[in-house]
Parts: C-alpha cells; structure tokens; sequence
C-alpha cells in the first residue's frame, strides 16, 4: 500500500511536476535571455539609426552590456518612498513580470512545443494582457506621488483603450479559424498567412500591440520630458527592474501574438525543400525577431502621440474601423460560404 | 483630387513608411561618432580644458601674483593670496581654483599679462570625489610641467592669430 | 575777482586762483601729475596742458594764474595732442609692469593714460632703469616707475617738516633719493605713499598682499590717538589689509599718522579671541558661560564700593556707556577713564575740550604748548600747527621738560609750572603776545596736569586763559590736547568717580589693601597692574596686554575697526565709526559684552540694540546727536584747584610715538619702527666703522 503510494506520488506528481518545471524553465530561461539582449539590440539599432555606435565597451561588441546592466540593478538600493504603501509598492513590479512570464504558458513555439495547449488560449492571453493594467494602476497609486500617480491613469487609460481595438481585431481572426487554440490558429495558416488576407487588420493589431506595450509613439505613460518616467518614477534597483523585465517581456509576447495571429507562427513562409528543413522554432523566434525590430524601428522613426492623438485615433479610428472589418469579414465569409467547419 | 492625394496617403501610412524608409537607410550610413576612450577628435589650438600654471625654461614659475584672472573670473573660481618671496619679487602663496565653479571661459588665459595660467588640451581629469576637484597651486604646477609641450605648441600655433 | 572763459563757460574765481582750479570749478577735469591741492606747485609734469587763446602755446595751467578776460580751452585738438604727447613721454621711460605692481588698479598714470594717452608708444630703445632706494621699513620704493613728480619731496619738505628726500640729477638721470639712504624721521611718512601718482612709492607691509579691486572699503574713524582722524578700513575677507586717510578738512585733512595707517597688523597678532578664566593661578581656555558664571560668583554679593571700574585709551563710547550703566545697578561709584591719572576737572566741558578746533589752529596768531609734545601726541595737529608755522603768521613758545624737534621753530619758555604761573600772572615777555593776539592759544598737555598737582596746574592754566584774554567772543584759545580716543567720550559720559567714588589712584590703592575686591578693565592696559593687589580682575579688550596678563577673566572684545563705535576726539567732535571687519573667533562688540554679562550678575541692562544703547548715550550726552560736529562748550565757571606747584618739568606723557596703545604694542611694524626712532637698527652705510 506504502509502496504503491510512493509508486503514484512519483509517476502521478514528482515526475509530471519536475517535467512541467522543466518546461516552464526551458521556456523561461531563453526567454529571460531574450529579453535581456532585447534591451541590447534595441540599444544597438537606435544607435545605428541615429550614427552612432551603441554600447560597444562591456564585451565584444558590447555583448556583455545586458549583464553589467543587470549587476547593477541587482546591487543598488531599492528605495522605498516614505509615503508610499510598502507592500503594494513592491507587489506592483511582481505583478507586472509575473503577468509578463505566466502568459508565455499558452504560446506554442512549435508544433506541440506548447506548455499547455489551453483550448482556450486565446481568450487566456486576452485576459493576462488586460490584468497588466494593474500592475501599472497599482505602481502609479502606491507610489503616493503625482507623476507616479498621473502616469498610472493615463497607461491603464490607454491599455483599455486599444484592448477594445485589439479585440475585434482577435475577433476576425477567430472567424476565420474557428477555434480559440493558438495551435490551431497557426495550423489554419498552412496556406496562407492571415497577414495577408486580413492585412489592414495585421496593421491594426501591431500598431495596438505598441499602445498596448507602452511603446514607442504611444509611449505616454513614462513619457520622459513631461511625467519624467510615469508610474516607474519612484522605482529603482530590482522593483524597477522587474518592470523593466516585464515590459521588453510582454514586448516580445505581442510580438508572438502577432506571429501566432497572422505570420503563421512556427511555419516555414512556403512549404518548400529549403524552408521546411529548418526546424518550426526557429521560424518562430526569427519572426519574432522581425517583429521587435520593427519594434524598435518605429520607436527611431516615429514621435510621440500627444495624449489628447493617442485617445483620438483608439477610439475614433481603430475601434469603428476594426469592427467594420469584423463585419466585413464576417459578411464575406459568409457570403461566399468560407466559415470554418466545425472544430 | 488633392484631398483624394491626401486621404490615399494618410490611409496607407505613406508618411509613416517614408520615415521608417529614412530610418533604416540611415542604419547603413557610417557612424558620426567616435569610439571615445579609444578615438579622439581633433583639438583646436584653442581648446579650453584643464588650467595649468606654467613655468619659464628656466624653472622660475610665471606668475607674478598680479590677479587678473581672479579679478575677470566670472565664475570666481580663483582665489588667489601672494606675498613678496624671499628675494622680494611679488608670487602667490596661494593659488587655488576650484574647479566645480569653473565655466572654462578662458578669460584667465586672456587676462594673464605672463601666459602663466592656462587652459590647456586636457579634459579627461574627472574625479572620483569633489574634493580632488579644488585645484591647488601645486596641482596647477604639476600640470603645467605635464602639458607643457602640448601648451607651448598651441600657444605657437594660435599666436599670429592674436 | 578774475572771470575768465573756460570752454564757454564764465568762471570769476578768487585772485590767486591758478587755471587749473578755475578749470575744476567750471566742471572740467584736468589731468596732472605733479600738482596738488596742499602742496607748493613744481609745475613740471606738463599734464595740465591747456590751450589759452592769443597764447602762442600750450599754458601748463597749475602754474598759471587765472587772469580777467583769460580765454581757456581743455577739449581743442591742440590739448588733446599736448596731452598724448606728454603722456607718451611719461611712458617712455615708465615700465609695464603693471602687473606687479601695487599700485595698479588705484594708479594716476594707469587711469590718465587710458584717458588721456594714445594706447602705442613708438619708443624701441631701452628704458631707463633706476635703482631702488631705501625710505625705512614702511615704504617701499621701485624708483624706474618714478614720473619725478616731486610731490614726496614737496610733501616731505613742507607738511611733514622733515626735508630729507630730494632728487639728484637732471634730466632722464633725475633720481628721488632720501639723504644718505635712511628712513624718513617723520611720523607723517605714509602720505607719501598716497600721493605718489605711480607705484613708485608703495605701502611696505601692504606689499602684494592685496589688490584695489578686492578690499571692501569702510569709511571709519582712527582710534590711535585723539585727534580722531577720518580713515578708510580696507578689508579683505575678514582681515584689515590696509588703512588709509579719508578727507577731513576740520580733523585731519587728507594725511594720517604713520601710527594710525600701520599698526593694523597689530589686528592679527596677540588678539584675545576667546574668553578666558584663571583656574588654579593658570588663565584656561573658557565658554562665555564658564566666563560669566566665573564673574557671577566673584561678583555677585560684594558691596557697591567693592568693586570698581577702570575705561582704556581705546574704549568705545558705547562700550563706556554700558559698563557705566552696569556699575550703577551694582552700586558702585568707583570709575575712572583717566588711566594717567591726568587731574582733569570732568564738571567744566570748556575745561578739557581743544576749544579752538583743530582748523582753529589755522587761524592763531600765537599759540602757548604746555606739557606737550603735539609731534609725538597727535602727529597731524602738529602738521596743522606747521601749516600755520609757515605762513609766518604765528609766533610759536612751549614750555616742557625738554626742547623737542617740533618740525617748527618755537621759543621755548621753560621747563615747568614756575613759568606758566609767570604767564598767568602777566609777568613773562609772551604773556604780552598772547594778550596782544587776535586769536591766542594755549594748548594744554596732559604731560602738564597728569601729575600729582595736576589740578593746580590746570588752575594755573585757567587763570592764564581769562588774565591773558585767550577767550573771546568767537573765539576760545584754551586748549586741551588729550592723547586717548576715548577719554573726551568717558569724560562727557561721566565715566568718572561718581558720589564718594574713587578715581584710578584710589582703586589701586583700594585694591592693594583689599578694600576693593574686583576691577573690571575695559580695556585698560595703561595702569600698573601689579598695583591691583588680590582683587578679582575682570579684563574686557582686544589684546593680549598687561591688563589681560593680570586678569582673572578675560572677556574677548573688539578692536576699534571692528564695531560700530561712537568716538569723540580732543576738539569735542563725535564722530561715528563703523565696522570693518569682524572680530575673531569668539570676541564679540563690547558692548553686547557687557549686556551678556549683566544678565547673570542680575542687573538686566535695558537695551538689546545699539539703537536703544545710543537712545541712553544721548540721555547721559545729548551733545552725541550732532555727528561730524564739533560741539562746543561754554566757557565759565571755574576748574582745576588752585595750590602749590612743584618744580618738577612737564613731560610728554607719549615716551614712544610708535607704541601707545595695546594695537600698536602688537604690531610688527611699530616695532621696527619704534627701534629704528630709537636708532637701534639704522643700517649702516659705508661711513660707519
């Protein structure tokens, strides 16, 4: 009797649990890695499209800059403000980079390379991207400082804003598929990426992944010049770090949305000899390399939003226009009788 | 028709993918920076960086106490004390400049009747405490003896321009 | 009365008025060098150049005399070139070294040449170089920047008395020496120093330390002697870097005593700067509260009559007023401020004023010195008095115990009190000069009536005044010369013994055999000290002198340029000083002092200003109101106390010009100064030995 419950304890719990933190390790590792050298390459490209010459002093090239980086921020003091409420001050940074990391669950990076393989995954990732307002909402309060607290309001205030935009966007890709697996979404564009047929949408949907990111030209919440850094202006040390982690991480998880969504995720751009050879994973990662390139090319390029724009063009451009489009979709699928069979 | 021109552009972006074109053409164009610590931009004999008191060829140090760079120093960084030395000639006791006041004008160098304090070539003497900061006439003396080459060519290579 | 034209402006001046002045008053500024306003004219800088129409050249204006119906321009073309060209020759031989030289940023010829000169020399040839010339440890000499000017041989020959510089060669080999390289004998020889337009004469103990540019420059009153010279405190940070004349026709003039421009290193050195207390026979180091609770306990609980008071040489009238003050809550009468015992009579205002003023002097016909040698006492009333002594107008006599060098002639009487009483009495040759004067004077020393029979003397010298018809309507000739700043201020106070109060004979005496059991010293290093017996000995001053050896507590207080002070000197006329620098350390304004104190001894002073402190002076003295005034007294009444006179002369009571006061006693300079008076460190020259 012993023996049999030690036998199921292994093989029921010990074993399914060490794999899944196997899992969870060897997804979060690289992706931490990710991030960590994200920060270099966006360093790196501003640099080269601005002329100069980026951090080049730590390492060859610069390459051990994220680490130099990191051992500093390990190291400082983390200032709690005095009129700041101590534990939510430093509950907001955990649940920014915890929200950030627990997303990455559903996201398959290859055929079956999946953490869980959730039936409802899109759904899920709509529902952690929206908990992230929190963090920020909570940061902004906590901080019991106005830039702080003004920074707070007008990120949550935009992060709404352009979920709305990015649901519908979601909403016509799911016409299209019929299922809310994001395997089966990337199995569905076997023949052809959505980016293609839904392309005003593609665009939609990255330029809402920016706002919804906070980044570059809807970059207001932490707008230097006027909040100096929004909500993250009373951070430092590991608090503003984890922050830190847990933008360039969601960063590279719209960026794997936008691959799931329209790029075709793990799938070579033709099943093709010299294509298909290379294994779904690095299709996968090299799309989202693309992404956050342009990424960070559109921060080099484009300036600011004022407010009052960034509100204007949420509302009264990419709302009515993505629902237009989820009604054409809809109208066109089911005119010409295209829905999805179902799954 | 040009509001036509106008609504096709701002619907395609057309702005937007201009800007990103320009920004990636830049991505390929050489670097207008240097690599610091490892190049160096040339210097203008001109150029107003560290003081340095300097010395005569024969050792005998040029100042004469006369104060005119303490009188003209917008920033009153100097401070100077002089007394007459053992063989009667007048010579600072004293000669301090701090340099976290310092705005690096250049108008001691103009004032100085002997070319004794100057603002020589360099600028890399960051420190790690301010303290270190506040120049003394030995500090000042030192430098002079250090850059002494490099002050005197300037000095040469800028005086048919004075 | 001359009217001339001066750029078409019509001037009438005085006759005996030159150009130059007619100039200054029609508002145009002439340049010169040589010329000065209370000097003889030499004429022979030729900055002055003007043009006068029908004049076939330029007129060197400070030595013409205005004229009826002279036409005169200062701003023609002609004048312009005469002027650079003058300039250009002054330079030629002046050389660059502005930069080191003291004199630069205050210099004439660095002010007229940027005004007047042509910015380029065309001279390539050497310049001349002269070598420097000894003129005594306070001034210094660079002899090549001399433009020969001749204003320090005027100076030397006609104010200070002492013809001893004068220029050898001719030409560009013209040299200003002193004869036979020593230093000057006059106790006037700083003016030089301000009147030389160059740097060729500069301030010895001055040199290099300072430029013009960064003094701050306070307009105060000297404190050396009584005669209260107007006086600019030069200070840098916080410490006095020079002391120079400020123009005060009625007082000083534009000189300043040797003592009074000099002894300000004396500031620096052996100052008190924090309070003291004796512990165990040692004076240690104190708090101000340890200092006051020491005086408390000492104090507090003696009877009025046990304690006593005595005011210094250079205590302020405020200073005064508080101590004065605090002794009347204790119940004490005993004060004095008449450290030399001097008999004066403090009831009788007329009777220890200078009555005539110092500019009086300018004005007597014969003048009577008894017990006094003005040169040492008050070196510029004696300038004063030779200014008079060469318009030949004033018939000069002293009596004294000896025959000092006056810088003037003078017949001398005698040597005591026997003489004067022959004046009085109408029975000596001069006593027919002074009655048959306009305007006499008899200038009382306190070399005469600080003696035990004093107050006859002083008796004596009343009668002379009213027999000999020395006071008049407009005009009072008696005078006394006092050699302390403050004791014309302690005696309008009333700083003096009180009901039944000893004077500072009587303290001493009270302190030897006990009666008296605590003194405080405001300031008072001029008394025998080791007379003050086992009496606790509070000593409030600036200086570590013979008070504040014997003192039991020391009270760190502030010099005479480092407080707003209140002064009167000889004449009666008050004066406001005003603070330079700061004291040092822990050493506060004396007066503030004295009201700290009065807190613990338990009788508050009821003033926390000087405001309010100056309202109660002008209460005790409500002549003070009149600053920069000489307040006059009214002659009558009687002072002094007829009695016998001995035999013995009236001397000086100033031994050494040099070291008067507790300042001057820390001033390196006076001292070598006051051994080179005593002919202990003459260098040699080749002749000796």
């Amino acid at each position: 009797m012993t023996e049999s419950l030690w036998q199921n304890l292994w093989t029921g719990y010990v074993f399914p649990g060490g794999l899944i933190l196997v899992h969870i390790l060897m997804l979060l590792v690289p992706l931490l890695v990710a991030v960590a050298y994200l920060t270099l390459m966006e360093r790196k490209v501003l640099a080269a499209m601005s002329l100069r010459m980026g951090p080049n002093v730590v390492g060859p090239f610069g390459l051990l800059q994220p680490l130099a980086d990191a051992g500093k921020l390990i190291f400082k003091e983390t200032i709690i403000p005095s009129g700041a409420n101590k534990f939510l001050f430093l509950a907001a940074p955990c649940i920014t980079f915890i929200l950030a990391m627990i997303a990455w669950a559903v996201i398959p990076v290859a055929d079956g390379w999946v953490i869980s393989n959730l039936n409802v995954g899109v759904l899920y990732l709509f529902a952690i991207s929206s908990l992230g307002v929190y963090g920020i909402i909570i940061a902004g309060w906590s901080s019991n400082s106005r830039y702080a607290f003004l920074g707070a309001l007008r990120s949550s205030a935009q992060m709404v804003s352009y979920e709305v935009s990015m649901g519908l966007v979601i909403i016509t890709v799911l016409l299209c598929v019929g299922s809310l697996n994001l395997s089966a979404i990337v199995n569905a564009q076997k023949t052809v990426w959505f980016a293609i047929p839904l392309f005003p949408m593609f665009i939609v949907f990255f330029i809402s992944a920016l706002a919804e990111t906070n980044r570059h030209p809807f970059d207001l919440p932490e707008a230097e010049a006027e909040l100096v850094a929004g909500y993250q202006v009373e951070y430092s040390s590991m608090a503003f770090a984890l922050f830190f982690l847990g933008e360039y991480a969601n960063m590279i998880l719209m960026s794997g949305m936008t691959t799931i969504l329209f790029l075709g995720g793990w799938l070579p751009p033709m099943d093709i000899a010299p294509f298909n050879w290379i294994p779904g994973v690095v299709w996968f990662c090299l799309k989202i390399f693309v992404l956050l390139f342009v990424f960070i090319w559109v921060r080099a390029t484009v300036p600011r939003y004022r407010y009052d724009q960034l509100m204007r063009l949420g509302w009264k451009v990419f709302l009515p226009f993505s629902l237009l489009w989820v009604v054409l979709t809809a109208g066109v699928l089911l005119a010409f009788d295209l829905l999805p069979k179902g799954v | 028709m040009a509001l036509l021109d106008r609504g096709a552009r701002s619907i395609f972006l057309w702005e937007v993918v201009k800007g990103l074109g320009l920004t990636f053409a830049y991505m390929f164009k050489p670097r207008a920076t240097l690599n610091y610590p490892y190049e160096k931009g040339p210097l203008s004999p001109r150029f107003r960086g560290e003081h340095a008191l300097r010395r005569y060829a024969n050792g005998e140090e040029r100042c004469i106490a006369c104060k005119l760079c303490e009188a003209i120093c917008p920033a009153q960084a100097i401070t100077i004390e002089a007394e007459p030395r053992d063989d009667g000639s007048r010579r600072t006791t004293r000669y301090d400049i701090d340099m976290t006041k310092c705005i690096y004008c250049g108008f001691c160098q103009e004032a100085c009747p002997v070319d004794a304090i100057v603002e020589g070539p360099n600028f890399e003497f960051a420190t790690e405490t301010r303290e270190e900061l506040f120049y003394d006439k030995d500090k000042l003396l030192a430098n002079g003896e250090r850059w002494e080459y490099e002050i005197s060519r300037n000095i040469a290579a800028d005086a048919p321009y004075r | 009365m001359p009217t001339l034209t001066i750029d078409g402006i019509q001037v009438t001046v005085e006759p005996g008025t030159t150009v130059l002045q007619a100039c200054e008053l029609a508002g145009k500024e002439i340049p010169r060098f040589c010329y000065h306003e209370r000097l003889t004219i030499a004429g022979n800088c030729r900055m002055c150049l003007v043009e006068q129409e029908k004049a076939p050249k330029p007129i060197a204006s400070c030595a013409m005399p205005a004229a009826d119906n002279m036409v005169i321009k200062t701003d023609t073309p002609l004048v312009k070139k005469a002027r650079e060209g003058v300039m250009e020759f002054l330079l030629i031989n002046h050389p660059l070294d502005c930069p080191i030289c003291d004199q630069g940023g205050e210099c004439d010829l660095q002010d007229q040449s940027m005004g007047y000169g042509k910015g380029s020399s065309r001279y390539d040839e050497n310049k001349r170089a002269v070598t420097d010339k000894y003129m005594g440890p306070l001034i210094e000499t660079v002899m090549t920047r001399c433009i020969q000017c001749t204003r320090c041989i005027r100076f030397a020959q006609e104010v200070a008395g002492v013809p001893e510089l004068g220029a050898i060669g001719r030409g560009e080999d013209m040299q200003i020496t002193t004869y036979l390289e020593q230093a000057m004998t006059s106790e006037l020889s700083g003016n030089v120093i301000d009147l030389c337009p160059v740097g060729a004469l500069t301030s010895k103990p001055y040199a290099f330390t300072a430029r013009a540019w960064e003094l701050r420059k306070t307009e105060s009153i000297d404190a050396m002697d009584a005669v209260g010279a107007n006086i600019r405190v030069d200070v840098r940070g916080r410490e006095v870097m020079r002391v120079l004349p400020r123009l005060n026709e009625d007082v000083n003039e534009e000189w300043l005593s040797d003592k009074s421009r000099f002894a300000y290193d004396g500031l620096r050195n052996r100052r008190l700067d924090r309070p003291y207390v004796r512990k165990n026979g040692k004076l240690q180091e104190a708090s101000w509260a340890e200092a006051f609770a020491a005086i408390a306990a000492h104090v507090k609980g003696l009877q009025g009559s046990q304690i006593a008071a005595i005011a210094g040489d250079m205590a302020c009238t405020e200073s005064m007023t508080a101590l004065k003050d605090l002794m009347g809550k204790l119940g004490s009468t005993n004060l004095d401020c008449r450290q030399d015992g001097a008999q004066i009579d403090p009831s009788n205002r007329a009777g220890y004023l200078f009555n005539s003023g110092i500019a009086g002097i300018d004005e007597a016909d014969a003048i009577l010195i008894v017990g006094s040698n003005p040169r040492r006492e008050a070196a510029l009333i004696n300038a004063r008095l030779r200014k008079r002594y060469l318009t030949g107008k004033v018939k000069i006599a002293l009596i004294g115990a000896d025959q000092p060098q006056l810088t003037y002639k003078y017949e001398y009487l005698g040597a005591g009190a026997a003489t004067l009483k022959d004046i009085a009495e109408g029975k000596h040759a001069f006593a027919e000069v002074l009655k048959g004067a306009q305007k006499p004077m008899l200038i009382l020393g306190q070399g005469a009536i600080a003696r035990a029979d004093g107050a006859a003397v002083l008796a004596l010298a009343k009668q002379a005044a009213d027999s000999l018809g020395l006071v008049k309507d407009g005009w009072n000739g008696f005078n006394m010369l006092h050699t302390a700043a403050a004791r014309v201020g302690a005696l309008d106070l009333g700083f003096v013994p009180g009901q039944g109060g000893k004077d500072v004979a009587g303290i001493l005496a009270g302190a030897q055999s006990g009666e008296i059991k605590a003194v405080w010293l405001l300031g008072a290093d001029e008394i025998d000290t080791s007379k003050l017996g086992s009496a606790f000995v509070i000593y409030q001053g600036s200086h570590g002198d013979a008070g504040a050896k014997r003192a039991d507590v020391i009270l760190p207080g502030a010099a005479y340029v480092e407080k707003d002070a209140t002064w009167v000197n000889t004449e009666g006329r008050v004066q406001l000083g005003r603070r330079a620098a700061a004291p040092p350390g822990d050493a506060r304004e004396d007066w503030s002092i004295i009201r700290a104190v009065s807190e613990p001894l338990g009788h508050k002073l009821p003033y926390d200003n000087l405001g309010m402190l100056r309202r109660r002076m002008l209460e005790l003295a409500p002549h003070f109101s009149g600053v920069d005034k000489r307040s006059s007294a009214a002659w009558g009444g009687a002072f002094g106390t007829a009695g016998a006179v001995t035999d013995a002369p009236f001397a000086s009571t100033v031994a050494d010009f040099f070291l008067t006061n507790p300042i001057a006693r820390a001033s390196a300079t006076m001292a070598e100064c006051s051994a080179l008076a005593r002919g202990a460190a003459q260098p040699k020259t080749g002749t000796h030995d």
